[in-house]
């Protein structure tokens, strides 16, 4: 949406800090107690969410671990560890006030020199996004043990977007400075400042937190603690729902097609929301150094073949918008005005291609692609069938390659593949995920999530690199709207759907999904009525 | 009794041969999978830069050239330490032991099953040859046999847990349970049954046809005819000489049967979710976890020369005519 | 004509013999019967069968069951075809390798066979199609690499019989070549056994292949009978046909072959028939 509020000013800062950062929940009696039962699937490799951010770590993770802002739902900045901040007029210094009396889950405080020390040397170390954004800062400092300091070397606009726990999580100095991070013995048991404690893991069973009794939000915790149940199988984890045995699974726990069917069961409640800090979009990737992806005529033809409300409908049972552009509608800046519509239309498509010369040859068809299809889940193969089926019409023999995760992430960063579908995540902002595809300075080979395409577009590295530097939102608002007008208009990939991941709980238990974090946030408002 | 030592101690020779061929072979063939660790986990995170991939690289040990890493772990395995596993963060051979007693269970249950229940009716079409009994079996036998083992496990499924609501759709235990001792076995039991009714019904049918057809042939031969004129009881040639010695092929079969044991269950324990060692073998391929699948490769190929051996063994048992060696 | 009657005489594989020539004919008549790409998207999904002129009903993106079942008779026989074409020839070469020279090249193949016959052989597969990315080739090559052993073994059993019988005695007399031999003298008089293993082995590469394409390491373009229960697997309590009817398919393709195979063993070998035999 255009409007988004942006809270830069110092005023609006201070009234977040004032109202304790509650996001958008129920008023109800809260009461204490109550276990809430969770599935993971699959299980994570770790927990702690500073060396590793894959989907089933941040679910447990984020219980444990913290960063200094959360998000609600419109992706306004909501106080964490931090408790109130400040932006300099001039856009270069923020200036963040951390909560009192935070401790470690081992008992030992909470500082400014825990944020510098994860910052500065144990983010930038291992975590790729983390890195990113830090690289930005002139200097982190802390002037007290209650206040630190980011300096930025120029204007980023979205810099208060990179403090989610998964892209910024807090790592206690006292254990890792000094140390090889990856290799610490207490990864084992993971040590953070958040409303519940690591308890035990049971490998292929189950992951125990308990309740932390010294958290920094007074009475909170309401839950005794959480538990994430390992079910490796997709109808075992809808049963589970059903049958009550579990009282939440999320994302892609339960099949789409099964979704609508537990929601409607009267213990179950549906939420939509809840992955607005991710908001992915799934889109087919195109290596324009062949012909005919060079030619953005074949692209557009393709937008015109595929019908995106089928996909939506018949693909991902009504979980996901059709996509029409680079931004997804609930990420900031998007713009519905300025993208180019590309109507379902298989007369327009045979158009474009007779435009481009593929005139239709032997049993019609006009050209021979090949197409790698997504190894992380059937939904992905039916998606394949469908595009395929859709291109054919159109004249477009497609011959789908099948890869599993390693042989996929290779070949895509190694550019080694004609088209390929791919989903990527946006975290916010489009300087935070979205740039990364379009922009030329990020073609980069053998690394996936790149711009893999080798699309080239000086006016689009322009705009992706002056937008974030606007401090007044109408300019970066018109930046971004340009973007997207020009990037619908070349098509550098093929967008097919904005996804929505169901959360579904049981509804004895209240305020769970209650942020732009969803399944991964703390659960410290959750209580059972 | 040195004869059989010998033998033994030919076998284990031969034994060791063939796991560090099996070693070196799977060692490079996953190599040549596309795709790295690194690049998995980079996929799954979602984000990845050059020193990401780098740095994973270097902590699995990736970086060093192929032969050198074929040393180290050549090294790791003289002193039984099977390596550690990249994704999981643990020692192969705790992750492999975690999970081999419930694929051991799964396919001892279904062996047993298949043995017991197998040569039963292989005998009894065989005393009751051509009779309305024996086509029953025959064509019985027939086909199950000739049904794939998923479709039959799905169709179980269908009948006896979905529309007759008798038994567990998945998995072994029930979540959330908390059993403990009697309770627990007994719902393990109850999980157990569609899983190894469908794994065993297959060697069933393969033993009931063995068992028919040896003793259809044995029953021909000389020393049971002499037993005949000797006045012996139908019961007690069918036992004492028809079945003892058409034991023999069931008994070799059962030995080449072993590998499959291990490996095929990947198919049950997908289907059923049964947390097993087959299906921890198709993940790590799916996440290139190499070390998990090699230590996987070399437990599963221990297994099958452990029970050939054994069924070499009893195999000399059950007929002394056979010398050791040969 | 002598063979036929002694095939004819096992009810069992003439039964066999009717239905398998009804699966090839299913899978020649496909396109005729049903035009259409079984890929092709034709109706709702979820349709039961019998509903709205769909015999098998649809499946989880409304295409068509019955035109799945028709269309994947061909994909399954051609590919159960190939990859036993491919086991045989690792199989005979090697056996016959080994069968004919003996002494120390039989036990180096004997050796080799061993290995992989040790390694789980459905692993193996698994890992192999892994590796090399689903493809009809890559699924082909490595059903007929796991698939060999038992082939060589029997190939070798034969040639050791044979070489030291009279025929292949005068051909060495005569001065033939090793290879002449192998191919030209003992091979001809080693088939039968080989004919009977190799139908067995077609079904038992149906069989991989289905459970391959269930588990996903299909080759994506081609829909099998496999492939059709696996993308089924998910569905199963609201639509049971769609994993059903393709499950009947391959057992009743897989009896078949089977039937013929044993009714092919015993008219091959009249004297190894067994007495009782239905």
């Amino acid at each position: 949406m255009a409007s988004r509020r942006q809270v830069l000013s110092s005023a609006a800062g201070l009234l977040a800090g004032a109202a304790i950062g509650m996001p958008r929940m129920a008023r109800a009696q809260q009461k204490r107690g109550g276990v809430l039962t969770a599935i993971l699937n699959p299980e994570p490799p770790l927990l702690v969410l500073g060396l590793n951010q894959q989907a089933p770590t941040q679910l447990v993770a984020g219980k444990i671990y913290q960063g200094l802002l959360r998000y609600d739902f419109d992706l306004k900045p909501l106080p964490s560890l931090a408790k109130s901040w400040t932006v300099s007029p001039d856009g270069l210094t923020y200036t963040f006030t951390l909560q009192e009396g935070v401790k470690w889950h081992d008992g030992a405080p909470f500082t400014a020199d825990d944020v510098v020390f994860s910052c500065t040397k144990f983010l930038p170390e291992v975590h790729p996004r983390a890195r990113a954004s830090f690289d930005r800062c002139e200097s982190i400092t802390a002037p007290d043990k209650g206040t630190v300091v980011f300096k930025l070397k120029e204007v980023f606009e979205p810099f208060l977007y990179a403090f989610l726990p998964a892209g910024a999580p807090m790592m206690p100095k006292h254990i890792y400075d000094g140390t090889d991070f990856r290799a610490n013995p207490k990864n084992a048991t993971p040590i953070g400042t958040g409303p519940f404690k690591f308890k035990e893991w049971v490998r292929g069973s189950h992951i125990t937190l308990v309740r932390n009794d010294e958290y920094w939000k007074p009475g909170r915790p309401f839950l005794d603690g959480v538990t994430y149940r390992v079910i490796p199988d997709a109808a075992a984890r809808a049963l589970a729902i059903e049958t009550g045995q579990v009282d939440l699974a999320q994302g892609n726990d339960v099949e789409a097609f099964d979704v609508q069917r537990l929601a409607a069961l009267p213990h179950v409640e549906l939420h939509k929301k809840g992955y607005e800090t991710v908001a992915p979009i799934s889109w087919i990737e195109i290596n324009h150094r062949t012909a005919p992806f060079s030619d953005k005529r074949f692209r557009q033809a393709m937008m015109h073949a595929i019908d995106r409300d089928f996909i939506v409908k018949n693909i991902f049972f009504g979980l996901g918008r059709p996509a029409s552009g680079p931004i997804n509608t609930a990420t900031r800046f998007h713009d519905a005005k300025s993208v180019k519509r590309y109507p379902y239309d298989t007369k327009k498509a045979e158009a474009l291609l007779n435009e481009m010369g593929l005139k239709p040859g032997a049993g019609g068809v006009r050209a021979r692609i090949k197409m790698m299809v997504l190894p992380y889940g059937e939904v992905w193969v039916r998606q394949a069938e469908y595009v395929k089926q859709a291109l054919r019409r159109v004249g477009i023999d497609v011959t789908l390659e099948s890869n599993d995760a390693g042989g996929w992430v290779k070949r895509i960063g190694d550019w080694d593949y004609e088209t390929s579908f791919d989903f990527v995540s946006q975290f916010m902002d489009p300087a935070m995920g979205v740039a990364r595809t379009y922009i030329s300075s990020n073609i980069r080979r053998g690394v996936p999530f790149t711009n893999t395409m080798g699309y080239v577009n000086k006016r689009v590295d322009e705009l992706f690199e002056q937008a974030p530097k606007q401090t007044d939102p109408a300019k970066a608002q018109a930046m971004y709207s340009e973007l997207q007008a020009i990037l619908t208009e070349d098509v550098p990939v093929v967008w097919l759907t904005e996804l929505e991941f169901p959360v579904l709980i049981n509804k004895k238990f209240r305020n769970v999904n209650i942020d732009a974090n969803g399944p991964n946030s703390e659960f410290d408002e959750a209580y059972l009525a | 009794m040195g004869g059989r030592l010998g033998f033994i101690g030919q076998r284990l020779v031969k034994a060791v041969f063939v796991i560090l061929g099996i070693i070196v072979l799977n060692f490079l063939l996953i190599r040549l999978a596309p795709g790295d660790p690194a690049l998995v986990l980079a996929g799954e995170a979602g984000a990845a830069d050059p020193k990401f991939l780098a740095d994973l690289r270097r902590e699995f040990g990736l970086d060093q050239p192929v032969w050198r890493q074929l040393l180290i772990y050549m090294q790791g395995i003289l002193s039984f330490d099977l390596g550690f596993s990249y994704r999981q963060k643990q020692p192969i051979l705790d992750l492999i032991m975690a999970r081999l007693p419930q694929t051991v269970l799964l396919t001892g249950t279904a062996l047993t099953f298949a043995i017991v229940v197998g040569v039963s009716l292989g005998a009894m079409a065989a005393r009751h040859v051509g009779s309305w009994w024996d086509s029953a079996i025959t064509t019985l036998a027939l086909l199950v046999y000739a049904m794939p083992q998923f479709w039959l496990g799905l169709m179980l499924v269908l009948l006896f847990s979905v529309q007759l609501g008798w038994l567990p759709t998945f998995g072994m235990n029930t979540i959330n349970s908390g059993f403990t001792g009697l309770d627990h076995a007994l719902d393990v039991g109850r999980h157990l049954i569609l899983p190894s009714l469908t794994l065993g019904l297959f060697f069933m049918a393969v033993y009931a046809r063995l068992t028919r057809a040896s003793m259809l042939e044995v029953a021909d031969l000389d020393f049971v005819r002499t037993g005949r004129a000797k006045g012996l009881s139908e019961g007690r040639i069918q036992r004492r000489y028809i079945l003892r010695n058409a034991l023999l092929p069931v008994v070799t079969y059962a030995g080449l049967q072993a590998g499959y044991l291990v490996g095929g269950s990947i198919l049950i324990e997908t289907v059923f979710a049964w947390p097993g060692i087959g299906r921890l073998a198709f993940e790590a391929v799916l996440v290139r976890d190499y070390n998990l699948l090699l230590g996987i490769f070399i437990v599963a190929s221990v297994l099958v020369i452990a029970f050939n051996l054994l069924t070499d063994i009893l195999y000399t048992v059950v007929d002394p005519r056979i010398e050791m060696g040969t | 004509m002598d063979f036929l009657r002694r095939f004819a005489r096992n009810k069992g594989a003439v039964v066999g013999a009717v239905v398998l020539s009804a699966v090839v004919l299913l899978a020649l008549a496909a396109p005729l019967l049903f035009p259409e790409d079984p890929w092709e998207i034709l109706g709702p999904p979820f349709r039961r069968p019998g509903e709205m002129g769909f015999l098998l009903g649809t499946d989880t993106l409304g295409r068509d069951v019955a035109a799945g079942i028709a269309h994947g008779a061909r994909v399954t026989l051609l590919l159960s075809l190939v990859s036993t074409a491919v086991a045989l020839s690792i199989g005979v070469v090697l056996g016959a390798v080994a069968g004919y020279h003996g002494g120390w090249v039989d036990d180096v193949v004997m050796r080799f066979t061993e290995f992989f016959q040790t390694i789980p052989n459905f692993i193996l597969l698994v890992v192999l199609v892994a590796i090399f990315t689903p493809s009809i080739t890559s699924i082909v090559v490595a059903i007929g690499i796991v698939s060999w052993p038992p082939l060589a073994r029997i190939v070798r059993g034969e040639f050791l019989t044979l070489r030291s019988r009279e025929f292949v005695q005068a051909a060495h007399v005569l001065g033939q070549s090793s290879p002449r031999i192998i191919f030209g003298e003992i091979l001809p008089n080693a088939l039968s056994p080989v004919i009977v293993s190799a139908s067995l082995m077609v079904a038992t590469a149906v069989l991989l292949e289905s459970a391959l394409s269930f588990l996903g390491l299909g080759d994506p373009n081609l829909m099998s009978w496999g492939y059709m229960i696996g993308a089924a697997r998910t569905v199963i309590r609201q639509a049971w046909w769609i994993s059903f009817f393709p499950g009947v398919a391959i057992a009743l393709t897989v009896l078949a072959l089977n039937l013929v195979g044993e009714g092919l063993s015993d008219a091959m070998n009249p004297r190894l028939a067994r007495k009782g035999r239905a």
